[in-house]
């Protein structure tokens, strides 16, 4: 019995990649004798928060429809919308509104990433591309965006932790941000929709076979809307989130992150071609990048090497990824994604 | 109209195309109106040879780009990696002429020494090129993610070699000729873009090995049950790509006489644009080289004029772009859609 268990775990990408990670920090631990240090473990978490966030959107836009790459703007717009309307107006209040504002500014530039590529079926990497072109017009053209103190009760909700750590050989402290919360909450709520409800199964019902979803009772067009709405709201929070914890507002920070964040969701298992994927491959494949880069200074590695093992990672992953998937599945995958 | 399922409305935008010559008549009835109106709200600054000279020298580099991504887009994949080519290749060629040109040779020994390192440039493409060939045909991984990484990758490297500085003031006669400008008035690059251009539209449409691209990138399966070695195909066509990001990233050393690991990388964004633009189909299989390079002429046409108002912000050409990209893909679906409807009418 058990044997067959085991058989399942070993068929899973998330299997090899906690793997990896395993064997990296043992590595790193061995090497620097840091890595398993509570400042080093809580600064990881600390630096997981927002690519996690972001990764959520990857994941839903792989699994229900393709690439989404609008997902950095988004975030950079809304967060900074919310920011300069809030200094306007003097607000004091609580944070959570300035996260409501910047979640419908997030909701509506999700809408319409899902009205074009709903209503047109174009491929979901040239319009995202497109829009998040947009988006930063607006952002750097419209608002004249720049870098900018934030209001004071973002300043406070960034600062707050709920665990501050000491290292007591380093002296070197940590402290895990309070942001980390919002984080768990939105994998919860993502996981429940995602595994227990009607429109979850449909998310990667209409990424495995579209016609097959319709013919099964699925509105695909109101469920790709949804997913690309969805992922506003998480950018803008995720933006929003950003900008707390880096004290400030940095327009010019945010485009980038979609190429690591997708390679992050890809290797942890989620299927380029759609309606393959789950949450805890989507969190493993993220804390390994991200340990990547936070590690490669305790391994003694010079900054500068980051990339190319960033890129080694996702093109080693995805090989990995590719290869394992049966002949069958392989043949049609190819056959899929040559002619997409 | 609607009851039509829309799978099916996108399996036969697949199969009916519009001839290929409409949309580059559009195309170019689009840059006559920019030039009017161009010529119209800027009389004096717009036709300006000095104009005129910018505008031929600013499309050159991200133009041979946008041609790289437009084989790759054809042949049913993407190259992100371009820029990155590019710029690796301008590392490593400026590296090499200022460890092995000394100001005291002669100028055919300097000559020949720019001539090795743009030799040696255009290698690094064409390897890069091939590597990003192998992990799309060999490995099976999907062009977008192979070419992900290997952006990260060729960047990477590029950072290692350069140790993350500019490489500067290239000595010799590299800067001189990529500089020197025919006639007084039209840049050796334009001239170099202008026969890459002429050579790849004959290649595409005239070859076996241009009609073997299409055949790939419209049916893979196809193709190869008729008999079409897939793998090289792609393999040569990812590393056409690369060649042709190397010789834009030689041209952009010698312009600004410097090279950076992460020079232009907005161009990545535009040259998939340019292409789109230019009526190359994302899922592959369509598009023509003249309609990719007259796509650039119209982008930078209109940047140039846009440049000439003090008042609009560099960033609102994104924004520009960006609507540009999302209405032309519409227009074009909107057409190929009325083309549909009227095919049905008749049957």
């Amino acid at each position: 019995m058990n044997h067959f268990s085991i058989k399942k775990i070993t068929k899973q990408t998330e299997f090899y990649v906690f793997l990896i990670i395993v064997a990296l920090s043992l590595l790193i631990q061995f090497r620097s004798g840091q890595f398993f240090t509570n400042n080093n473990i809580v600064d990881l978490m600390r630096s997981m928060v927002v690519p996690s966030m972001y990764a959520i959107c990857a994941f839903l836009a792989f699994v229900s429809t393709g690439p989404d790459v609008s997902f950095p703007l988004i975030a950079a717009l809304s967060s900074y919308a919310t920011i300069v309307i809030s200094l306007n107006i003097g607000y004091k209040g609580p944070v959570i509104w300035l996260y409501v504002l910047a979640g419908v500014f997030g909701l509506l530039m999700g809408a319409f990433n899902g009205f074009i590529l709903v209503k047109y079926k174009f491929p979901a990497l040239i319009v995202t591309l497109g829009t998040s072109a947009i988006f930063s017009g607006v952002l750097f053209g419209v608002l004249k965006a720049r870098r900018m103190e934030l209001p004071s009760t973002m300043l406070e909700f960034g600062k707050s932790s709920i665990l501050t750590v000491k290292n007591a050989d380093s002296g070197l402290g940590s402290q895990l941000p309070s942001t980390i919360l919002i984080l768990v909450g939105l994998y919860i709520v993502t996981y429940l929709v995602l595994n227990y409800t009607i429109v979850g199964r449909g998310v990667y019902a209409i990424g495995g076979d579209e016609v097959s979803a319709e013919r099964a009772g699925f509105n695909v067009k109101m469920i790709r809307f949804g997913v690309f709405c969805a992922n506003g709201v998480v950018a803008s929070i995720a933006g929003m989130t950003y900008s707390s914890m880096t004290q400030f507002a940095l327009p010019n920070e945010f485009s980038g992150a979609e190429m690591t964040v997708i390679a992050a969701i890809i290797l942890g298992g989620t299927r380029i071609t759609g309606g393959v994927g789950t949450l805890k491959g989507t969190l493993l494949g993220t804390f390994l990048i991200v340990m990547v880069a936070n590690s490669l200074i305790l391994l003694g590695i010079p900054v500068y090497w980051q990339r190319v093992f960033t890129g080694l990672i996702i093109i080693v992953g995805t090989a990995i990824s590719v290869r394992k998937s049966s002949g069958s599945v392989k043949k049609s995958l190819k056959a899929e994604v040559t002619s997409k | 109209m609607n009851k039509m399922p829309a799978d099916i409305s996108t399996n036969k935008t697949k199969l009916i195309r519009l001839p290929k010559d409409s949309n580059i008549t559009r195309l170019f009835l689009t840059l006559v109106a920019i030039v009017i109106v161009a010529i119209v709200l800027k009389p004096h600054n717009f036709p300006s040879t000095s104009n005129i000279e910018s505008i031929m020298k600013q499309l050159v580099e991200y133009g041979l780009m946008a041609f790289a991504v437009g084989i790759t887009m054809i042949s049913g994949g993407i190259d992100l990696s371009t820029v990155y080519i590019a710029n690796m290749s301008g590392i490593v060629a400026g590296i090499y002429m200022r460890t092995f040109i000394s100001p005291e040779a002669s100028l055919s020994e300097q000559l020949m020494v720019s001539l090795v390192a743009m030799l040696i440039g255009i290698l690094i493409g064409a390897l890069c090129g091939i590597f990003n060939g192998i992990l799309v045909a060999h490995f099976n991984i999907p062009a977008m993610l192979a070419t992900l990484g290997t952006f990260q990758l060729f960047m990477g490297i590029s950072v290692v070699i350069s140790g993350g500085t500019t490489i500067s003031r290239i000595p010799g006669p590299f800067t001189t000729i990529g500089n020197y400008r025919i006639f007084g008035f039209v840049p050796i690059a334009f001239v170099i873009f202008i026969i890459i251009a002429i050579l790849l539209s004959v290649m595409m449409s005239r070859t076996k090995f241009g009609t073997r691209i299409y055949l790939v990138g419209t049916n893979a399966k196809s193709s190869k049950f008729a008999g079409i070695n897939n793998k090289a195909v792609l393999i040569k066509v990812y590393m056409l790509a690369g060649i042709l990001s190397s010789i834009a990233g030689l041209i952009s050393l010698a312009r600004v006489n410097s090279a950076k690991a992460d020079f232009g990388s907005s161009y990545t964004m535009t040259g998939i644009l340019i292409v789109v633009l230019g009526g190359v189909n994302p899922n592959g299989g369509f598009g023509s080289m003249t309609g990719v390079a007259l796509a650039v002429v119209v982008l930078q046409v209109l940047s140039s004029l846009l440049n000439m108002f003090q008042n609009i912000s560099n960033y609102y050409r994104d924004l520009i772009w960006g609507v540009a990209l999302i209405g032309v893909l519409i227009l074009n679906y909107m057409i190929s859609n009325g083309k549909i409807r009227k095919l049905k009418k008749k049957n």
